[in-house]
């Protein structure tokens, strides 16, 4: 067990630096002179050599990217003589736009988005895995047929479809959800609730449909192994049959999904995080590419691979602790 | 089934590139059982799709908007405006532009209305960003397909090194936050020829998820008798992968390949409505509905046309993949 | 003529107005409901929501439409624009001075006297070497990024890059805590507006090294920086030290301010209709085109202010290349474009007017005409096509037009596409990213022919900084180019150094006026439209004045208060 998760921790690590790498590589090869951007239009040459001085953007590639991932783990220092500005680590660089330490940035604006994801998250395993059971219990009834055509609906509508849809029928014409916008939960936790209400439910809705389609498949699936068979022809009642020998196993790929489909999630729900305004890490990607500010773009991509490679570790330990047959070497 | 750790690590990756929930994710270990049918015939198939309602209405739809795609010209010369014209009679220039008349201008002048703000007709916009959107998807889908199946198929029957490096290379793209990637690429690169782009990026992130389910199949195939047997007979390498195993794959390729269709659409539409999608005139449906965003109140015609065009071809598509895919399983007697 | 951090200023300011920040001159016209000139009551927070954070709260640094608004509520300077309710906002006024500076009679050493009982927020007195030192600040290469006024007309000694690194700057003197002397390169008749500018202001001295003020700040103004969380919130409370005395410009009425960012339009606009609860104090910048339909009930009709444009919306041509050095090209082209598609594609004609000259009305020295008139103003096809047979391209030929990746000006470039395929002209568009955009077309190497940008005057009083920036031919740069016909015609030049040189403002914005119209003779840029304000501020909130100066057009916050400060 250790040394399995050993391996997976450093291979983790390989990736997240490749990620790193290849992100700044196109960056590097890519991207119009950051310096340019910040000197802004009264610029002279001499403004753009020192403000490439101070951002190291004068250093050759591997050392630019060599200062970068150290800052991560150490944190860096900017410039020299009289304005030189600390970046504590973890340092993913300073914003391009508005100076403001990418860390921070993202810090900020992570609990709107963790907001976001776990009560789309809760919603969607709830709806999933009801749906999904409900739909195997009673295969080939009309409710397991509309539950199948309802998920391939809802896995159809591309969300920002149905978030106009929503925001229109909700809002403008039925008016039982107020205009969506940013309230603390102290200040007023059912207008924070109301908020949430249709962000929540857009970013659910693909998952829950693919939740349903799969706990329904796995449950059928158990239900037709041979010890489920065995157990049923001994006579034990069927209750006991489906806590001990049928829900776990079907479950389990739900769990281990789930884990990286939360993980990834974290990372930003781009889509619906712009199409609702709400000011999470998502939103600030998507306005941070159109802006260019690479460094931001760097960073997001980052703990967007971080959380996967993460989610991906703790599943894999979550998944050899509840399922046993998986308990092999790597 | 013992699932080793690369393909465990693999199908839980998050698959579909753009939120939408598309459902790739969920999707990939059952196209993995589901995967694997090796004596399917294609008339059998046919023959058993033609008598299912949703798939057949599914395949209707998609040739529907083939069939406008490719006759585009012909249509907007009926309809009587082309995508870029500019009717000034049908905004109110007092209101920010707004389509004059109710449900966005529709009428028998512009038959699904207008644009606010440059009067263009919606019809012919929808009708060239048909193109748009079923160009850009069909031709990642057959890159992905080239790319997911020779990659998985000399993984698969080579292993090894090959089979280690190229599993790694997989490992790293669906651990990579495939779609914030694609939109920096893309803002970063002239906007010169966007739609290749598009199908490139788009490729280059989509591919692991076939070739994944490639491998594993390849790898069970190269155990088989039939390939043994042309070991013995002295074929090479090659010649077994393409000629043994490839023709055995071939129902998987396909229920695969139409599964990703909707995901790429479905991309592409996003990649447009975030503002990295093809360059304006053009018309797309993502972008029709991003523009609409700000319309939603007032001219809710504006996204709801796209909006249903959009969500019928994802859907027409899923559900023929889905049945597809059930009639391979049920030829295979699981 | 700021075409810098564009990014922050265009969203913070005009939605539909792609321009960069600005910072130009109008008139003094609220029209719309009445309540929003009535007299403001003592108290109260005023909110501001807006979309986009500030550039910088270092006005060394930070320079447009968006933040100099901001920096009038805690910054002051010598001199500053009158405020929005005065009777020309446009006019040049002293504030930390006692009055307006005095010229030599060379025109090269200016002379300001500073008034009494002037303190920083922390209680320090601000004297001569105060704002000398501020104003030293804007020579610093990392720091001095925002206005390049003040070092293109003082006369700093070569090499000088500010005070942390050359320490002190001896072209301006300070012979006495009151006294301030200036040396200046050559004659410059407008100084006064120069050390309007938002750089010039004062800071103790030996701080705001590095990024000292990026986080924290040391006010002049009426309000001091109360909480500042760089993407979300900027709270302004009173500084006690702030002596209503001395400071004629700011009523300061408000207790304090509450900015709230990152805002999306869409939601900024709905909390405006729906106005509930700290709403009803709210300000924003322009409302979307979307919301103009929604805005037709009679009580959101009475709420509606309108201000006019002060920045002209323009295609430039680029003479270097091929049809484009042509005149007669470039005339069909002004002749073939229809600027009624172009104001509708922006918004509609709430949200703009179609501009014919390259000075808006709203600028001191507009002068009316219409060289390329047109029925309608939908374009003279049959002038164009003449044109072009002249110049021997009756096929036409295909061009490429620089935009912006955003939306309204994709679509003015769309509307351009089709005006100009009537007399065969194909536009190619070259979409750029909005972050790169004026680096980019400010670039000669990397022009292609045409491109759509904007331009606001830094001071409206005249066309000194909305003229010469645009068509001095010995202005033409590698980078940062702001002349994108790269027009180099010596009888121009002349003119501008003959205007520049009078010493009569008034005469010589009649100068300009006549100027305008011989430069669009050649028709090195198309005239598109002015963008106009459409705001739809809170029921509680009035003293709304614009201001070409202070607010690029927008609302001049200073005046700004409440009706009623306990509601809210």
């Amino acid at each position: 067990m250790p040394r399995f998760l050993l391996t997976r921790i450093s291979s983790g690590l390989v990736v997240l630096l490749l990620v790193c790498l290849f992100t700044y590589l196109v960056f590097f090869a890519l991207s119009p002179d950051p310096a340019v951007q910040i000197c802004g239009k009264n610029c002279t040459p001499e403004l753009i050599d020192q403000i490439r001085a101070n951002l190291g953007l004068d250093q050759p590639f591997w050392t630019q990217f060599f200062l970068f991932v150290v800052g991560i783990f150490a944190g860096r220092t900017y410039g020299d003589g009289a304005s030189t500005v600390d970046c504590a680590a973890p340092c993913l660089g300073y914003s391009f736009q508005s100076s403001q330490a990418v860390w921070d940035m993202i810090v900020q604006r992570l609990p709107v988005s963790a907001t976001v994801a776990v009560g789309a998250a809760v919603l969607w395993l709830l709806a999933g895995l009801v749906g999904g059971l409900l739909s195997a219990v009673k295969e080939g009834t009309f409710l397991d047929r509309f539950t199948t055509g309802l998920t391939l609906t809802s896995m159809s509508i591309p969300n920002y479809v149905l978030a106009l849809v929503l925001q229109y029928v909700l809002v403008v014409q039925l008016q039982w959800l107020p205009f969506p916008q940013a309230v603390a939960f102290a200040d007023d936790p059912v207008q924070w609730f109301l908020n949430f209400v249709m962000p929540w439910i857009v970013l659910a809705v693909g998952y829950a449909a693919a939740y349903t389609r799969l706990t329904r498949a796995n449950v059928l699936d158990v239900l037709r192994e041979n010890y489920v068979r065995t157990a049923y022809a001994k006579g034990l009642p069927q209750s006991l049959i489906w806590r001990r020998h049928a829900l776990r196993p079907a479950l389990t790929p739900v769990v281990t999904i789930f884990g990286m489909d939360f993980a990834g999630l974290l990372g930003g729900a781009l889509i619906t995080e712009t199409v609702f305004g709400i000011n999470g890490v998502g939103k600030m990607a998507a306005d941070s590419i159109a802006r260019n500010d690479q460094p931001v773009i760097m960073g997001v991509t980052l703990l967007a691979g971080f959380l996967v490679v993460v989610g991906n570790i703790v599943v894999d330990v979550v998944y050899t602790a509840i399922d046993p047959r998986v308990r092999v070497n790597a | 089934m013992m699932p080793s750790q690369t393909d465990l690590t693999a199908a839980r990756t998050t698959g579909s590139a753009v939120e939408s929930g598309t459902g790739d994710t969920a999707e990939a270990p059952a196209a993995d059982q589901a995967a694997g049918a090796l004596r399917a015939g294609a008339g059998g198939t046919w023959q058993a799709l033609r008598h299912d309602v949703g798939a057949m209405l599914g395949l209707g739809y998609i040739v529907l908007v083939t069939l406008v795609a490719i006759f585009a010209p012909v249509l907007t010369s009926i309809s009587g405006w082309t995508p870029y014209e500019f009717d000034q009679t049908a905004i109110d220039p007092n209101l920010g532009g707004m389509p004059i008349g109710p449900w966005g201008g529709m009428g028998a002048e512009h038959w699904l209305g207008v644009e606010p703000g440059s009067g263009r007709d919606i019809f012919a916009r929808i009708v060239y960003g048909a193109r748009v959107s079923m160009s850009i998807a069909l031709s990642a889908t057959a890159l992905t397909t080239v790319l997911g199946v020779s990659l998985g198929l000399v993984a698969g029957y080579f292993g090894g090194r090959v089979d280690l490096v190229i599993s790694r290379i997989m490992d790293f793209l669906m651990a990579f936050p495939a779609l914030i990637f694609m939109i920096a690429v893309l803002s970063a690169l002239p906007a010169s020829n966007r739609s290749g782009l598009l199908v490139v990026v788009i490729s280059v992130f989509g591919w692991p998820y076939l070739a994944r389910i490639v491998r594993g199949q390849t790898m069970s195939l190269a155990q088989r008798e039939f390939v043994e047997a042309a070991r013995a007979a002295g074929a090479s390498g090659t010649r077994i992968v393409f000629r043994e195993i490839l023709p055995n794959l071939r129902s998987t390729i396909i229920v695969m390949s139409t599964l990703a269709v909707p995901g790429y659409i479905g991309t592409e539409a996003g990649l447009s409505f975030l503002g990295v999608g093809v360059v304006p005139p053009a018309p797309s449906w993502g972008q029709m509905i991003a523009a609409s965003v700000k319309w939603y109140a007032v001219d809710p015609a504006y996204f709801v046309v796209p909006g249903v065009c959009l969500f019928l071809l994802v859907l027409s598509f899923t559900v023929l993949g889905d049945r597809l895919r059930a009639v391979v399983d049920a030829q295979e007697g699981r | 003529m700021k075409l810098h951090r564009i990014s922050t200023a265009v969203i913070a300011v005009a939605t539909t107005l792609a321009l960069a920040a600005c910072g130009g001159g109008g008139q003094n016209s609220s029209s719309g409901g009445g309540g929003f000139t009535a007299e403001p009551a003592e108290g109260g927070t005023v909110h501001v929501l807006q979309n986009a954070d500030f550039s910088y709260l270092d006005p060394a640094r930070g320079w447009d439409g968006g933040v100099n608004n901001f920096f009038r509520l805690v910054y002051r300077q010598l001199t500053t624009s009158a405020p929005g309710s005065a009777e020309d906002p446009n006019e040049i006024v002293p504030d930390l001075a006692e009055s307006l500076g005095e010229a030599s009679d060379d025109g090269l050493t200016w002379t300001y006297t500073l008034k009494d009982g002037l303190k920083f927020d922390n209680g320090d007195p601000i004297t001569s070497a105060e704002v000398k030192f501020g104003i030293s600040r804007a020579w610093d290469p990392g720091i001095g990024i925002g206005s390049p006024y003040l070092k293109q007309v003082i006369d700093a000694p070569k090499g000088y890059e500010g005070p942390y690194k050359s320490g002190d700057l001896p072209t301006i003197e300070t012979p006495d805590e009151k006294t301030i002397v200036f040396h200046l390169k050559e004659p410059f008749p407008e100084f006064d507006a120069v050390l309007a500018q938002v750089n010039a202001t004062p800071f103790p001295v030996d701080s705001g090294a590095g990024d000292e003020f990026i986080h924290e700040i040391i006010a002049s103004g009426p309000y001091k920086l109360a909480e500042y969380v760089p993407g979300s919130t900027i709270k302004l409370t009173r500084n006690e030290n702030w002596d209503p005395a001395t400071d004629e410009v700011r009523a300061a009425k408000p207790d304090g301010w509450e900015f709230t960012i990152g805002l999306d339009p869409a939601t900024i606009d709905e909390r405006l209709i729906s106005g509930q609860g700290a709403d009803v104090n709210a300000i924003a910048g322009n409302i979307q085109p979307a919301t103009l339909p929604r805005l037709q009930t009679p009580q959101l009709q009475e709420r509606v202010l309108e201000f006019p444009g002060i920045c002209t919306t323009y295609m430039g041509l680029n003479t270097t290349k091929k049809h484009m050095d042509d005149v007669r090209v470039r005339q069909a082209i002004s002749y073939a474009i229809d600027r009624t598609t172009i104001v509708n594609a922006s918004g509609g004609t709430q949200l703009g007017d179609p501009s014919t000259t390259i000075l808006p009305p709203s600028v001191a020295g507009h002068k009316d005409f219409d060289l390329y008139p047109s029925e309608d103003g939908t374009g003279d096809v049959e002038a164009a096509k003449k044109l072009l047979d002249e110049a021997g391209l009756s096929d036409g030929f295909t061009m490429t037009l620089d935009i912006r990746a955003q939306e309204s000006m994709q679509a003015q470039a769309e509307a351009v596409q089709q005006a100009l395929e009537r007399v065969g002209i194909t536009v190619e568009l070259n979409l750029i990213d909005t972050a790169t955009y004026y680096e980019t077309i400010g670039t000669p190497s990397q022009q292609h022919d045409a491109a759509i940008t904007g331009w606001c005057p830094d001071w409206a009083s005249s066309a000194a900084t909305f003229i010469p920036p645009l068509f001095d031919g010995r202005n033409i740069y590698e980078k940062g180019n702001a002349n994108l016909a790269q027009i180099n015609d010596p009888a121009i030049n002349e003119r501008i150094d003959e205007i520049k040189a009078m010493t009569d403002i008034e005469a010589a914005n009649e100068q300009w006026g006549d100027l305008d119209e011989q430069i669009l003779e050649q028709a090195p840029i198309v005239p598109l439209m002015v963008a106009k304000g459409v705001m739809l501020p809170g029921e509680n909130v009035t003293g709304l004045y614009s201001s070409a100066n202070a607010a690029t057009g927008g609302i001049d916050y200073v005046g700004v208060g409440l009706k009623d400060p306990e509601k809210g």
